[in-house]
């Protein structure tokens, strides 16, 4: 299908900055978003949003809320906390540094 | 915020049902929403599902994910396993019925023992400052071996100059005649000097205790009774206080009642205040006052031991005579409180120790057949995906919760355990009604319990976890099975067995070492006639014991007559004698500095000698032959220095028994003199301190000379325990306020001194019969596994021709290996631990071969059936059935 995997451990940056960009949102919305964004180009095993939002939501990153769909379907809507933006914040970093010091070593050869 | 993390998750775990629902709905939308963007593209619904489903995953998977997150997920596992642990018991209820009890006749014996230790040894002293709580005593050359009491100027010293000790007290227990209702008794009183109560920190339960200034002449005819006198004599009354109790013609005022579990010193049961006259308070050689101590917080008990030593050189010094060695020891009150017997409590504890282990060998071997019996289904699961992490726990959870059911089997064990030995204990054990099962005994068996589950589960667990599935799946379905597995298991078990024989072995031994000697204890003969021989105790009034002069002391002759005489009167009593003090009950008095006429030189440094003073006739009532001369008469009486020594006595001085005329001094007259007294009779052997001590030289003096009390001796036609009443009514038809104490016939004197005796021979042999029965079956288990796992080989041997009888000769052989080699560790072991058991031990030696050969044979017997049984099945096999057996 020439899509790409994500890299592990990413998939918790993906959805906090997915939120930071555009809250609340529910699950499908989350993947949705993160498919056109990267272009179709990443991937991800759509049920693993779920558990992702699981271990954010114990970790107070994320808060859930159950809201209606425009087609008055029950959703749960995501939204950052302020302990979230501070996740984001040094997760785009962390991932900037490891990509910059990666694009480093791959321009040197 | 790892808290509030923690919280969240739990917060999920709890309402779980919920929190997994709303993960369903999530995904059911996301799946349709999807589904339907697909259709939007043009797929057919079905193509939409399909590509759904691929691009979602395992729903299943991923719901696992999510409770993962909660972090909660060990404790919902924990309860799965438990939950699978249980059905698997469910399902082999005799696996879990014996397993239980095992472990529970194991546990239990082990708890009900650790709470009797723990009442009768180590609650000694339950006082707030127990810890910095000493007595002081007095020993010097004087009267070696012997333990005794301070001088008020001693305690004095204490008190003031050592400066470690922060409150003394001095304390003097006595016996006391009380006459309550016409009916006199004695009551063990103790006079305490002030600071006495403060520092055991009790409360009166009812008035008050003795306190300072009820000391002071006019305002001590005061006391405070004990919680048991005031619940036997009192009927529990709050009356009981401002009544009057007569004491030693004495009257004195009940200010209170001591708590329940006060009794210091042990038994006492009324207090008052010390009263010692001002000439006993002057007297520096005087043994009379225990004292009690309490140091300073922070102080250690050397440095009082160091300040108490200096004080007794000081003392030593002024007083020359208080003899050389003249010291003051000091004992931690916690140790002053254990019974003497502590040795044999420990062995005691011993014994259930390897019952314990004997259960856990038991234990271990059914976990480990369990463990192999299961490991094809073990395989499956493994091969099926599941973590070996995975099995290995549920093997902890089956053994864990097998703990569990043998720690509640334990505690009943340990309940009913607990309830025989209060009714076997002998009386006198401290603390006995006491004895209760408590939090830490209870922590005590379930950490034994957890940890004997845990390391037995771990064993067949890792191992059912190491085998590679398709290895285990093969060879259990394979022709030639479990050739390999059954030579390990083998190995293992026959270990078990070897371990099992041995410990059994060494109980054995030692409850038989303790049979033998209780039963000699019991023959051995005190060397006079116990039959029909009624005793009681005549403690002399105070007013009598007081008097000592001339016409006074021929007064109390007359009237120790004149009780002896009515009692003689009394229908169907044959004789009476008395003596001084009381036969078989390990009471003696010892006469030191003796001056012996004509004794061998070597023997001239022992001069002392058990002294016991008797009436006219004693010997021919006893049935003690006299062997040379005659015994005392009724002329003896009146101040002849006329005495009898013993056969052990004769020869220790003179080697010889022909010493009739020869002269002992066993005191010196005022000028310094020797007072000389002549022998005029020779009398056997007589055991009678203790039935167990060997006879020592021991002399005897007329008892009438000097008469203030003592034991009297009745001969009685009839059982003797039916003139018990009469004799004493007798006694108080003309002496109405004479008491009358320790009625009891010579054969319960005898049975009561062996209490103890008793007690460890009567646990130890149930020790040994339940670790024998474990023993049994567990040598049974691992024979009967081996045998059952044979069965094909069996089947293939005989189907080539074995005979049944060929069979049983080579299980009964191989079988028996383990437990040969087991019992010659058993007696490696009982020769090693003997040491142990030497002190209970009479009249055999610890290594006693006979005891170990029965030993042997016993455990020889019972492990032959246990291989016996099994083996007979074995041998019954059918060829074909054997064949298609796997």
């Amino acid at each position: 299908m020439g899509r790409d995997e994500i890299y592990p451990g990413t998939l918790d940056l993906l959805i906090l900055k997915t939120l930071g960009r555009e809250s609340p949102m529910h699950g499908f919305e989350i993947a949705r978003a993160i498919q056109q964004r990267s272009g179709d180009v990443l991937q991800v095993e759509e049920g693993s949003l779920y558990p992702a939002l699981q271990r954010m939501l114990v970790k107070g990153w994320v808060k859930g809320e159950w809201g209606l769909t425009d087609e008055n379907r029950r959703a749960r809507y995501y939204r950052l906390t302020a302990a979230g933006k501070r996740q984001l914040e040094s997760e785009v970093s962390q991932f900037e540094r490891v990509i910059g010091a990666m694009r480093k070593v791959i321009e040197k050869a | 915020m790892r808290i509030a993390e923690r919280a969240r998750g739990l917060w999920m775990l709890l309402r779980r049902g919920k929190a997994e629902n709303e993960l369903r709905e999530e995904m059911r939308l996301h799946r349709e929403l999807r589904e339907r963007e697909l259709q939007g593209n043009g797929a057919t619904v079905r193509e939409a599902r399909a590509s759904t489903t691929r691009r979602f995953g395992s729903e299943t998977l991923w719901r696992e994910r999510a409770r993962d997150a909660w972090g909660w997920r060990w404790l919902e596992d924990f309860g799965n396993d438990l939950r699978i642990a249980a059905r698997a018991l469910r399902k082999s209820p005799g696996f879990a019925l014996v397993a239980t009890i095992t472990l529970g006749i194991g546990i239990g014996a082990n708890t009900a023992l650790f709470s009797v230790i723990d009442a009768v040894l180590l609650k000694a002293a339950p006082f707030p400052n127990a810890d910095r709580m000493i007595s002081v005593h007095v020993s010097t050359l004087l009267f070696p071996n012997f333990r005794l009491g301070l001088s008020w100027p001693a305690f004095e010293a204490v008190r003031t100059q050592a400066g470690a000790v922060e409150k003394a007290a001095a304390y003097s227990s006595s016996e006391k005649t009380w006459i309550a209702n016409g009916e006199p008794s004695l009551l063990s009183a103790t006079g305490v000097t002030e600071a006495f109560f403060e520092q055991f920190g009790s409360q009166a339960q009812l008035g008050r205790l003795l306190v300072d200034g009820d000391q002071e002449p006019g305002r001590d005819h005061v006391a405070v009774i004990s919680d048991a006198l005031w619940r036997t004599r009192f009927g529990a009354s709050p009356q009981a206080v401002g009544q009057r109790m007569i004491l030693d013609d004495e009257s004195y005022t009940i200010v209170g009642v001591a708590p329940p579990q006060f009794s210091y010193p042990e038994k006492t049961q009324v207090w008052t205040p010390l009263a010692l006259p001002a000439a006993a308070r002057a007297q520096p050689i005087f043994f009379m006052l225990d004292v009690i101590a309490t140091l300073r917080r922070g102080e250690r008990m050397e440095r009082a031991q160091e300040q108490l030593q200096a004080i007794a050189s000081q003392l030593a010094k002024e007083t020359p005579d208080l003899g050389t060695g003249f010291a003051l020891p000091a004992t931690p009150i916690r140790e002053e409180e254990m019974p003497r017997s502590k040795r044999g409590y420990f062995v005691l504890q011993g014994g259930a120790l390897f019952v314990l282990l004997i259960a856990c060998a038991n234990l271990s071997s059914m976990l480990l057949a369990r463990g192999l019996e299961r490991r094809r289904e073990m395989a499956v699961r493994s091969a099926l995906g599941a973590s070996r992490w995975r099995l290995v726990r549920e093997a902890l959870a089956e053994s864990g919760l097998i703990s569990m059911l043998g720690c509640a089997a334990g505690m009943c064990v340990a309940r009913g355990g607990v309830a025989i030995f209060q009714a076997i204990a002998p009386a006198d054990t401290p603390r006995l009604s006491q004895i209760a099962i408590h939090a830490a005994v209870l922590w005590f068996a379930v950490g034994v319990s957890l940890a004997a589950g845990i390391a037995l589960g771990l064993v067949p667990a890792l191992r059912a976890a190491r085998t590679a599935p398709n290895e285990t799946i093969r060879q259990s379905t394979g022709p030639n099975a479990l050739a390999r597995d059954y030579g390990k298991r083998l190995k293992f078990g026959g270990g078990l067995v070897v371990m099992e024989v041995a410990l059994a072995f060494v109980l054995l031994s030692g409850s038989l070492l303790l049979t033998r000697t209780l039963a000699h204890a019991l023959q051995e003969s005190p060397g006079f006639r116990t039959d029909h021989l009624l005793t009681f105790d005549l403690p002399a009034p105070r007013q009598i014991q007081a008097q000592s002069d001339e016409a006074q002391a021929r007064r109390n002759a007359a009237r120790a007559k004149a009780i002896l005489a009515r009692v003689a009167s009394v229908p169907g009593v044959e004789g009476v004698a008395i003596t001084s003090h009381p036969l078989l009950t390990g009471m003696m008095s010892m006469s030191s500095n003796l001056q012996v006429e004509g004794a061998l030189p070597a023997r001239s440094e022992e001069r002392s000698a058990y002294l016991r003073a008797v009436s006219p006739g004693y010997f021919q009532m006893m049935g003690i032959p006299v062997l040379r001369g005659r015994e005392f008469t009724e002329r003896d009486s009146e101040g002849s220095s006329a005495i009898i020594v013993n056969e052990s006595m004769a020869r220790q001085y003179w080697d010889t028994l022909d010493v009739i005329g020869r002269r002992i001094s066993t005191s010196l007259d005022k000028k310094k003199q020797p007072q000389w007294r002549e022998v005029i009779g020779v009398v056997q052997d007589t055991r009678d301190v203790r039935v167990v001590d060997r006879p020592v030289a021991e002399y005897f003096v007329p008892i009438l000379q000097s008469s203030s009390g003592g034991s009297v001796l009745v001969r009685t036609r009839l059982e003797p325990q039916t003139l018990a009443k009469t004799v004493s009514r007798a006694i108080w038809d003309e002496f109405p306020r004479q008491p009358v104490t320790r009625v009891m016939t010579m054969t319960q004197t005898i049975a009561e001194s062996l209490g103890d005796k008793r007690m460890s021979a009567v646990l130890l042999d149930a020790f040994a019969g339940i670790g024998l029965l474990l023993a049994l079956v567990g040598i049974y288990g691992v024979i009967a596994f081996t045998v059952a796992r044979r069965t094909q080989e069996v089947g293939i041997r005989m189907a080539v021709g074995a005979q049944p009888r060929q069979i049983l000769g080579m299980i009964l052989r191989q079988g028996m290996l383990p437990i040969a080699v087991g019992t010659v560790l058993g007696i490696a072991g009982a020769l090693a631990l003997g040491r142990l058991l030497a002190s209970q031990l009479y009249g055999v030696k610890a290594s006693d071969p006979l005891t170990f050969a029965g030993a042997a044979l016993l455990l020889g017997v019972v492990a032959a059936l246990a291989c016996y049984l099994p083996a007979k099945r074995a041998m019954r096999v059918d060829p074909v059935v054997a064949l298609r057996y796997e």
